[in-house]
């Protein structure tokens, strides 16, 4: 099935009936199941599922860290999927910001270069006004002079956050950005990528197991078996655990 | 636990092989030096056997003169000794043998044939009629020398120089050059020559008159009659000779034993040189090892404790590390002996190229050198990674929990104060060494200096991080992100840069050092020769090793001449003052009166009688001579001659300690050391250069080795013939500095390996391949930086120690060679970029997602 749907510029990412097959023959995994979805720019965007059920994997395919097996994957009005390693590096750095569950921040560098890190890779200034107001907005003033491992985890992961605004990427994901935090700093993270897209109008795709972190978003995809088995739009905390209470999960 | 060794082992098969290089080419350079010596040694054992087989006995004179400079200076025998021979009961037959120091043969097209000077010899003998005595086998086609004009020749020259029977050449002595018919070709036994040595076969008058012996014989060789022993034929002949005091004889089987340890001697010398820089190898090698188990000892700093959690004691932690280095060591050693054999044959390749022509036979590998290098190569790694294994063992259980490697900073009081004290210690051993003179002096330099580097080596953590920071400084602006990445990486883990720069620092240290030191010796040479003479020419024979010069007929012709106002050789022989045998020179004192400026304090050159000596400063002050004491010299010929003080100088770079005048010189020195060294000569006032030149050259055809040289000239090629060495060093200085790049490349890519998820988030946020690829070379070229700066710092304090030492002794120029430094810092960068090539390659291709997803 070869659908070519011409991507609306609402559409921050999508993924057109891809599939991601790890390994060969009878040890095959498909991961990715012909998975047809989309996640609108300016919206906060959560997707759950069981382990194992391929949120992760798609998160990567949709960021250009991983390639789809088949299928298409477009980021705004870009084709990624066959896109060379170069320039889905230059995408990565100039439109995507990331933040991951755990080790997101380069040791070596203090809380200020870590969140310029991608404008430096780039070899371009930041705009001063709007990291001065992400800064304020993650509340990091007083740690930029700090290294990674003089901050606490939660800090650590406001200045992921930070690092992932600053560069005003078109589309921000976020693979359980609260799953090593307690939940009250897990409560300030998502409260702060919230704000970021009701206030900035920034656009996230979150993976979560948390009903809680959910509720922040604006809708919630759930994958199952590599495929897309439902959507909650505006979601609850008790919504969400009872659709995933549905799945067994 | 040996299990858990054996697996680790396996699965690092890369690290493995980088750490165990660092051996292997150490372990290479000693197992070839040790091969190439015995080899060498085994064909010169071969040759004297061969040629002393058929040879019973040897009657000569006692040694006048021993030197190890020089070799024994033995007077001739009369020819009329060799009718007493004769008549000895036992005594079958016996010849005269006559001993051609210097016979150089000239090629088809008049020029002189291998490498005069250096290399293989050329000598001449007497071709013996009896061939019990005479090695030599004519080939088909050839006749022995039946007149004094007729020579026969090895293969090797004919074949190198075009030269067949028949055809006529000149042949090169001390007397004047002379042509010959070539009679002759012969083999030496079954190969082409003696070593690789130029023969030239006389007539015995013929080979007396080049030898400038006539009626003399320079020994006597003895056949015995058939059923008597060695011993035996000795005896009779020791009885039949007792009542000259003079006279020795000793067996054939002593004499090559002799030959043979003289030899050995030689080659002793040349095989420590070469096994000190094997040692310098291997050092490198030590702090490669050592830091390459501490990284990893770091790195598996997790998996020990969890070994120690669930129960494995500190005994058997150790053991696995100790375990796995005594494999790495063993396996290294082998493949590195093996390496050496296989090398024993280029290095007498790289030494030929550079003008050391060494004979060789086939490869001699004596059961020492297997078990040495086995040992030294398998006990090295053993030791570098016992220290690294102790800290692991101290591991405590509790770090399993803890999320990174832990190494500690390299900042503490202890390690500043520990370091200073040893590079202090070495310092003073050093100095000592140097400017007090003891006996040994150069096993106390060298532990000195072995002792500074280990002290700059502890202290190197505790200056990395400034000195990194200092040296990365400009990276940030030059290279945005990239730059700050690879100084902080740089700076991040100061102990593992540090150790990973020391090994550079040595090589380069020593590098400099020898740069400095010959920058210095050129500078400090060439003002000599400015100060000291002036002249217009000077005929060298090129350049100067012994075993070759110019025949004094030259010099004799070239006084003659209408343009010419003075001539003086200058020669050097061996004889004992004070009994210490030394180096003499002469020079024609009127001659030279005009031409050099010794700077004599008492006395002059030209008041230099034949009654006289004049002698250095340094060595009159220390004996307490003054003008008129007497100071009996005894020359090679053996006579004691009482000769007075008639000159004390102070420069003595040209002169060395002792001078007397040349017709003295020529009286008493025995034959083989009158050929003129260097000729030097001054024109009449108002002829031109040109003018005198048209009237030397036409003499110097018979003369193909001479070489006419203004002034200007003769500096540029006496300074130059250092860089002959200097090249030498160098070449031999190039393993170490392998090693240390080595070292560097195994640093950065345990280095990534540890940083995999850095690196990973590094490129999901968007760093470009060819980013982390500069990151990482410029992070290896700080590293490198650091160990060169080091190198080099130690280098300069070493090399004006040096000079500071030797001022007095003709050393009297510094220079720090700032051009050739700035090229060694230039290179050991690019160094640096090199050996980073292949970690930064795996850094750049690193999988992001299993770096991310990297536990
Ligand atoms: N590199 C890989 N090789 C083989 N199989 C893989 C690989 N990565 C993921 N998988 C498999 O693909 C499927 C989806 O994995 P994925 O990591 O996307 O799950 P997930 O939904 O993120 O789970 P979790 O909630 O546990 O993080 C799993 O069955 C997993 O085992
Ligand atoms: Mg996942």
């Amino acid at each position: 099935m070869t659908t070519t749907l011409p991507p609306t510029i609402t559409t921050a990412a999508r993924a057109i009936d891809a599939s991601k097959v790890y390994g060969e023959g009878e040890a095959a995994v498909r991961a990715l199941d012909h998975i047809t979805v989309e996640f609108e720019a300016g919206k906060y965007s959560a997707i759950m599922g069981p382990s194992g059920s391929g949120k992760s994997t798609l998160l990567h395919c949709l960021a250009g860290l991983d390639r789809v097996t088949s299928g298409q994957v477009f980021l705004g009005d870009l084709e990624i999927a066959s896109m060379h390693e170069k320039e889905l590096t230059k995408v990565r750095r100039d439109r995507i910001g990331f933040v991951f569950q755990a080790f997101n921040l380069i040791p070596t560098l203090n809380a200020l270069e870590n969140i310029t890190l991608p404008m430096s890779l780039a070899g371009r200034k930041p705009d001063q006004q709007w990291l001065d107001t992400v800064i304020d907005t993650v509340g990091l003033r007083d740690r930029l002079k700090h290294r990674p491992s003089e901050l606490s985890g939660g800090q650590q992961q406001r200045v992921a956050v930070a690092r992932a605004l600053a560069s005003r990427p078109q589309i921000i994901f976020a693979d359980e950005p609260t799953g090593n935090v307690d939940s009250r700093a897990g409560a300030e993270i998502l409260g702060f990528m919230q704000r970021a897209v009701r206030d900035f109008g920034q656009t996230i795709v979150m993976v979560t197991h948390d009903p809680i972190a959910a509720s922040y978003s604006d809708r919630v995809v759930i994958l199952a078996d590599g495929k897309i088995v439902d959507e909650i739009i505006e979601p609850t905390t008790d919504a969400v655990l009872d659709k995933m209470r549905a799945l067994g999960a | 636990m040996w299990r858990v060794t054996i697996k680790y082992l396996a699965a690092r098969k890369l690290r493995l092989l980088l750490t165990g290089i660092a051996v292997t080419l150490g372990v290479a350079f000693m197992a070839g030096t040790l091969t190439l010596t015995d080899t060498v040694q085994r064909t010169f054992d071969d040759l004297f056997a061969n040629v002393n087989r058929g040879t019973d006995a040897v009657v000569r004179s006692k040694a006048a003169l021993k030197s190890s400079q020089f070799g024994d200076s033995r007077p001739p025998v009369p020819e009329s000794l060799l009718g007493q021979v004769r008549a000895v009961p036992g005594v079958a037959a016996a010849e005269g043998n006559v001993n051609v120091p210097y016979a150089q043969l000239v090629d088809s097209k008049g020029k002189a044939i291998g490498n005069p000077g250096q290399g293989a010899p050329s000598f001449g003998f007497v071709w013996s009629n009896n061939s019990k005595l005479n090695p030599f086998r004519l080939q088909p086609g050839s006749n022995p020398p039946r007149s004094d004009d007729q020579i026969v020749i090895d293969k090797k020259s004919a074949d190198k120089g075009h030269l067949h029977v028949g055809q006529r050449t000149i042949v090169l002595s001390q007397q004047p050059s002379k042509k010959y018919t070539i009679v002759g070709i012969a083999k030496f036994g079954t190969v082409d020559s003696p070593a690789g040595a130029s023969v030239v076969l006389y007539t015995t008058r013929e080979a007396q008159r080049a030898a400038a012996l006539p009626g003399k014989f320079t020994d006597i060789s003895v056949v015995a009659a058939h059923g008597l022993s060695q011993d035996q034929v000795k005896a009779n002949l020791q009885r039949a000779l007792s009542s000259d005091p003079k006279i020795e004889v000793i067996t054939g089987k002593q004499l090559t034993k002799e030959n043979q340890d003289n030899i050995k001697k030689a080659l002793g010398f040349f095989r420590t040189a070469l096994l000190v820089f094997a040692a310098v190898s291997l050092l490198v090698g030590i702090f490669i090892i050592y830091n390459t188990f501490s990284i990893i000892v770091a790195q598996r700093s997790r998996e020990m404790a969890l070994l120690r959690a669930v129960g494995a004691s500190r005994r058997q932690v150790l053991t696995s590390i100790v375990g796995e280095s005594f494999a790495i060591g063993l396996i290294a050693s082998a493949i590195g002996l093996v390496l050496g054999i296989a090398l024993s044959t280029g290095l007498k390749q790289l030494l030929n190229v550079l003008g050391f022509d060494i004979p060789g036979g086939s490869v001699v590998v004596k059961p020492a050198t297997v078990i040495i290098s086995m040992l030294i190569g398998t006990i090295v790694t053993l030791l570098s990674a016992v220290l690294p294994a102790r800290r692991a063992a101290t591991i405590p259980p509790i770090a399993a929990m803890r999320e990174v490697s832990f190494e500690t900073t390299g900042h503490s009081a202890r390690r500043s104060l520990i370091g200073a004290l040893i590079v202090g210690v070495g310092a003073a051993i050093l100095a000592f060494g140097l400017f007090t003179s003891p006996k040994n002096a150069i096993s106390y330099v060298g532990f000195g200096a072995l002792l500074v580097f280990i002290g700059v080596f502890v202290l190197g953590p505790v200056i990395a991080q400034p000195a990194a920071r200092i040296l990365g400084a400009p990276l940030p602006r030059l290279k945005g992100m990239t730059g700050v990445l690879a100084r902080e990486n740089a700076i991040r883990s100061p102990k593992r840069t540090a150790r990973t720069a020391a090994a550079l620092m040595i090589g380069v240290a020593l590098v400099g050092f020898i740069t400095i030191f010959a920058a210095s010796a050129k500078k400090s040479f060439a003002a000599a020769i400015t100060d000291q003479i002036k002249v217009d020419y000077i005929i060298t024979t090129g350049r100067n090793f012994g075993g070759s010069g110019l025949s004094p007929a030259l010099a004799e012709r070239i006084a003659k001449l209408p343009a010419i106002e003075a001539v003086t050789p200058i020669r050097i022989g061996p004889a004992s003052v004070n009994g210490t045998v030394t180096g003499v020179a002469t020079v024609k004192p009127t001659a030279a009166a005009t031409m050099f400026d010794f700077n004599f304090t008492r006395g002059s050159i030209a008041s230099l009688t034949s009654n006289g000596v004049a002698v250095s400063k340094s060595y009159a002050d220390k004996h307490h001579l003054s003008l008129g004491d007497p100071l009996p010299v005894k020359f090679s010929s053996g006579r004691t001659v009482p000769l007075k003080v008639e000159g004390i100088y102070k420069r003595t770079e040209l002169a060395g300690t002792f001078l007397v005048s040349l017709d003295n010189y020529a009286k008493n020195e025995s034959q083989q050391f009158q050929l003129d060294f260097q000729v030097f000569a001054k024109l009449k006032p108002g002829v031109s250069a040109a003018e005198g030149s048209k009237e030397i050259t036409p003499l110097l055809k018979h003369y193909p080795t001479a070489k006419l040289q203004d002034q200007a000239q003769y500096k540029n090629e006496q300074v130059s013939s250092i860089n002959q060495v200097l090249n030498l060093v160098y070449a031999l200085l190039f393993l170490a500095i392998l090693i240390a790049l080595i070292g560097i490349a195994n640093t950065l890519a345990l280095s990534i390996y540890e940083r995999t998820r850095e690196l990973g988030l590094l490129r999901a946020v968007g760093m470009t391949r060819s980013q982390v690829r500069s990151s990482v070379r410029w992070e290896a070229a700080i590293i490198a930086l650091f160990g060169t700066v080091l190198g080099l710092a130690i280098a300069l304090s070493f090399g004006f120690s040096v000079f500071l030492a030797l001022k007095n002794e003709g050393f009297s120029k510094f220079s720090a060679a700032p051009g050739q430094l700035l090229v060694i810092v230039i290179l050991s960068a690019i160094a640096g970029v090199v050996a980073a090539i292949f970690p930064a390659r795996r850094a750049a291709k690193l999988d992001i997602l299993k770096a991310i997803a990297t536990e």
